[in-house]
């Protein structure tokens, strides 16, 4: 993704780049020095590679737990941060997990998958980590809930209260109560990989948030979403943990902390995913130890596949994907969501989110077709992308936001019927006026609440996510008033 | 210099090392290697040729090696020295004369295939063998799952992170400690994380050391029972022996069961039961097997400490008295030149046979195993089986000897088998047979009574009535053998006859009486 340095709405831009300058200027000092030097060098090429990075740092410095750190400017995204521990991977190793040509780094906002290596784009898919069934946790959706491996035994009281989950919506309980067991087994993976998790209070989920973060989203139905899965862990604890129940249970959660947290982890680290064992192909929820350290990207590197002949998870790398040492490797996570679904379930949002959706009221329209030309995305609606072919200067503006953009406002498109340009314009300042009218509906602005960010020390991690999520979305919105902007101006071409 | 692997630059321009296996190589490795190298000092100023080592392998550069070809006093021409460079055969593989197939140059295997002709999934095992092992030592240590995200590095956000920091320590700390109070209450298991180093001593450090230690801990030893019969163990169960008609059908006792049991009775060994079992007969093979290592090895160890002369003047009667140590036979050499083999070739001579048989070890006459000798003669019988000739008392004869072979089924004594033929009147004498077959004769006489000339007579028709009627008869008779559709017995023939001469029958009657119109038929003369 790429923010466009245009020329004309020089001082949009620039204050763009302020403000993710100022955004940066909180995970640490050195990121600033560095911002500078790419605002000086902004009409370069080498500043697409730091915008880019600064603009992929939102989603990343969005303080998802598994995330890679703000980025250093210089040449990889990679180099600013420190290596992992070596234990990570050598405990994987040890049981025949594998990463080829990547390393784990770690920076302030948590783990990330880095590529250690160039690679050439192939015309195959390219595996960089294999993991094997072994170390997983792995649960089918449907009934029969099935264990790979299956470490329960069947005396197992927590084996009673997965019994009693619900089939249909409770996976993430079944998972976070098969996690806890695993803590608790001896021997077992997950009690070695486990230090490597984000503790709870690095957790992002909003499991574990409280009600002033609730109260900062500043979103009436996602903090009602929030609170009631929170009540609803709650009480599933409370259930099931009761003082009476015996010890095997009730040393797996102590608190009721714990077990938010087992199911936060559970939550924002389960991978969906149709896998054959054997001959039986069934869909199941796994947790997958080194492939959950990958981020979240709207335009991924990366995907999983599942090798049934000897039941390992790969990540691999998307065919034709050239990638430079030191970038990230990103997979998708939910595709075709809004930003209010991700932090729902993992507690991170986006500013780009080429999904997210702004509810206009009113009839303005604006004509599809030249909205995508201006902006050279193109694609069918459910796959817009930007095509870099057909620009010829270096495209930055366009990015995710712009993609929503063009599939959230309301347009019309008619055949071969041309725009009244004057029409156009008015449908645009209607558009724009409601959306400001929205900005102006939030209790701050963006820029008050990049100050916030800034200030804030010691903002626990939810807090943060929460400040964020809806700076992201009123900077989603300007974004839009941006690109409206900008298709009025080109509209007469 | 001398560290310094030489190398080469072939033909093709490749470099290639010679790899040394110890990493050094002698000088003189490397002058035959290179040849003439140390003995022609290049001259720095020949620039028309000038060698450099440092111009890219694919110029043709002088090689540094090179061939004296001839000897002569003219050093640095080009006559004298042949370039020699190392190639590489050509070929990889080569069509074979005697084999008449393609044959790999070098004599080995033929080549690995290629990666596109691994069988599926080799290459993904082949890339997980291939990954490298990560380096590296952590610093910190694993919660075992009781800190989740212990070993993540905390960053914090925000200038305040040292601030952050104390306060994370801190809280780390607190928790730490209500972890700690939480452990008293809550968890009764504590799991041991660490491994503890323990002092072994005694019985365990010798057995960890692999000091001679007896079976069992002394400590933990707990005293044994009195041992069970064989009947009373319930492990020995025994094939039940099949009804056989002599002991010499049953199975062959093994070897060492036998010496075993002997050796228990004799009481030597101690046994569990009274039989030895499958876990003490593999014991007393081993231990018999180590016994006899030691033995050899004892044996050896003192031939070659004393020297083959002291050693096998053991069994050499004659030479026992000499001294044998190696200072004698050392001065022995010195004296009359004589050395060790000589003396000992002299020493044999004077062996005597039987003392040549027991140093070898091969006369049967000669009682060599004590043990065996002491045996029983019924558990030697077990392992080696008796005498060959006569194997069991058994065989032993008395010639007076009545021998008496009734068993069980004997049967009454064989009856006269005439006389039982007779009663049961399968035979009968000779005699009867006359009689009988005298009786079955005489009809076959009579037979024969009749008068021969009367039987041949035939009627010529010289009596006219009588003629008439016997040739009327012997005509009808005639006629009825030659008209073989008529076919009449003589009875009715006879009959008929007798009705024609009557002639008193009316028409009637006489049809009623014939029985077919054939019998109207009038004798037609055949001359008409």
């Amino acid at each position: 993704m790429s923010i466009s340095v245009l020329n004309p709405p020089a001082s949009c831009i620039l204050n763009h780049h302020h403000q993710l300058h100022k955004f940066n200027a909180s995970p640490l000092p050195p990121i600033s020095i560095s911002v500078c030097k790419c605002r000086i060098r902004s009409a370069v090429m080498v500043a697409d590679e730091t915008s880019s990075s600064l603009d992929s740092s939102p989603i990343s410095t969005s303080t998802f737990p598994l995330f890679h750190p703000s980025l250093p400017p210089e040449p990889t995204p990679a180099t600013q941060l420190e290596p992992a521990d070596p234990d990570f991977y050598k405990i994987g190793y040890v049981r025949s997990m594998r990463a080829y040509g990547i390393e784990f780094r770690e920076g302030p906002d948590g783990f990330g998958v880095y590529a250690s290596k160039d690679i050439e784009a192939l015309r195959r898919a390219r595996v960089i980590m294999e993991i094997p069934l072994e170390l997983m946790l792995t649960i089918s959706q449907k009934l029969p809930w099935m264990f790979f491996p299956d470490i329960i035994p069947v005396g197992h009281p927590i084996f009673d209260i997965i019994n009693s989950t619900n089939p249909e919506t409770d996976w993430d309980l079944r998972m976070a109560c098969l996690l806890l067991y695993a803590f608790d087994c001896k021997g077992n993976f997950w009690q070695l990989y486990g230090d490597f998790l984000p503790g709870p209070d690095e957790c992002t989920s909003f499991l574990l948030a409280t009600e002033e973060d609730l109260l900062e989203l500043q979103d009436k139905e996602l903090a009602s979403t929030l609170r009631e899965q929170q009540r609803r862990a709650l009480e599933f604890w409370e259930k099931n943990w009761h003082s009476a129940v015996p010890l095997k249970v009730k040393r797996l959660a102590p608190e009721p902390e714990r077990f938010m947290w087992a199911l936060s982890i559970a939550q924002s680290r389960c991978i969906d995913k149709q896998i054959r064992i054997g001959a039986l192909v069934q869909d199941s929820n796994m947790l997958v130890p080194y492939a959950d350290m990958l981020n979240h990207s709207f335009e991924p590197n990366c995907f999983f596949h599942w090798r049934f002949k000897d039941r390992m998870l790969e990540v691999m790398i998307n065919a034709g994907k050239k990638i430079k040492k030191g970038d990230e490797m990103t997979v998708d996570y939910m595709d075709g969501k809004m930003n209010n679904l991700f932090m729902q379930r993992y507690g991170f949002s986006s500013p780009v989110n080429p999904w997210d959706v702004i509810q206009f009221s009113g009839n303005a329209r604006v004509h599809l077709d030249s909205f995508l030309s201006v902006f050279n995305i193109s694609g069918l609606p459910e796959d817009y992308y930007h095509n870099s072919k057909l620009s010829y200067d270096d495209d930055r503006f366009v990015d995710g936001a712009v993609i929503a953009a063009a599939r959230t406002t309301p347009t019309w498109s008619d055949g071969d019927i041309p725009l009244i340009p004057s029409l156009e314009r008015k449908a645009v300042k209607e558009l724009q006026e409601e959306c400001q009218q929205m900005l102006a509906g939030f209790s701050t602005t963006v820029d008050q609440d990049q100050k916030i960010l800034e200030s804030i020390p010691e903002a626990t991690r939810t807090h943060e996510a929460a400040i964020k999520y809806r700076l992201h979305r009123k900077l989603f919105i300007e974004k839009v008033i941006q690109a409206l902007d900008i298709y009025q101006e080109r509209i007469l071409f | 210099m001398a560290s310094v692997s030489p190398s080469w630059y072939y033909q093709d321009g490749g470099l290639r090392r010679v790899v040394c296996a110890d990493g050094v190589i002698t000088n003189k490795f490397f002058t035959r290697n290179l040849k003439i190298q140390f003995g022609v000092p290049f001259p720095p100023s020949s620039s028309s040729k000038s060698r450099s080592y440092t111009t890219s392998p694919l110029k043709k550069t002088h090689l540094p090696l090179r061939i004296k070809c001839e000897k002569n006093d003219k050093e640095e021409e080009e006559d004298s020295y042949k370039d020699v460079t190392i190639e590489r055969a050509p070929y990889y593989s080569y069509m074979d004369s005697t084999s008449g197939q393609m044959e790999p140059a070098s004599g080995a295997r033929a080549s690995i295939p290629s990666e596109e002709y691994w069988p599926e999934g080799t290459s993904s095992r082949v890339r997980a063998a291939r990954a490298p092992e990560p380096s590296g030592v952590s610093t910190g240590k694993p919660s075992f799952g009781k800190n989740p995200g212990s070993r993540r590095k905390k960053y914090k956000s925000s200038a305040s992170a040292s601030q952050t920091n104390l306060v994370v320590n801190d809280q780390a700390e607190s928790e730490y400690s209500l972890d700690e109070s939480k452990n008293g209450a809550s968890e009764f298991v504590v799991y041991q994380t660490e491994p503890e180093e323990e002092e072994v001593a005694g019985y365990d450090l010798d057995k960890k050391i692999g000091n001679p230690h007896s079976f069992i801990d002394p400590k933990a030893k707990i005293p044994m029972d009195e041992p069970l019969t064989s009947e009373e163990l319930w492990w020995n169960w025994r094939k039940p022996e099949k009804e056989q008609w002599s002991r010499w059908q049953r199975r062959r006792p093994d070897v060492e069961t036998v010496f075993l049991k002997a050796m228990a009775e004799t009481g030597q060994v101690k046994l569990y039961g009274d039989q030895p079992t499958l876990t003490e007969c593999a014991l007393f093979r081993a231990r018999r097997h180590i016994y006899k290592e030691e033995r050899l090895q004892d044996e050896f160890d003192k031939l070659e400490e004393i020297g083959p002369i002291a050693y096998y003047s053991e069994w050499v009667e004659a030479w026992k008295e000499k001294d044998t140590s190696r200072e004698a036979v050392q001065r022995h050499f010195e004296e009359t030149g004589e050395d060790e083999n000589t003396q000992l070739l002299e020493m044999f001579m004077l062996q005597t046979d039987r003392e040549y048989r027991i140093m070898m070890g091969t006369d049967n006459r000669i009682r060599r195993d004590p043990l065996a000798m002491r045996m029983r003669e019924d558990q030697i019988k077990q392992i080696w089986g008796g005498d060959p000739v006569y194997p069991t008392v058994n065989y032993i004869q008395d010639p007076d000897e009545v021998i008496d072979y009734r068993g069980p089924d004997f049967h009454e004594p064989t009856p006269n088998m005439l006389d039982y033929l007779k009663e049961h009147g399968k035979i009968i004498t000779r005699d009867e047979l006359e009689k009988v077959l005298s009786k079955e004769k005489t009809e076959v006489l009579e037979m024969a009574d009749i008068d021969d000339a009367m039987a041949r007579a035939v009627d010529i028709g010289e009596n006219d009535d009588e003629g008439e009627e016997s040739e009327a008869e012997d005509d009808t008779n005639e006629k009825a053998t030659r008209n073989w559709s008529v076919v009449k017995n003589n009875a009715e023939l006879i009959k008929t006859k007798e009705k024609a001469k009557k002639d008193s029958m009316s028409l009637e009657e006489a049809v009623d009486d014939s029985e077919n119109l054939t019998d109207f038929l009038l004798d037609f003369e055949e001359d008409d």
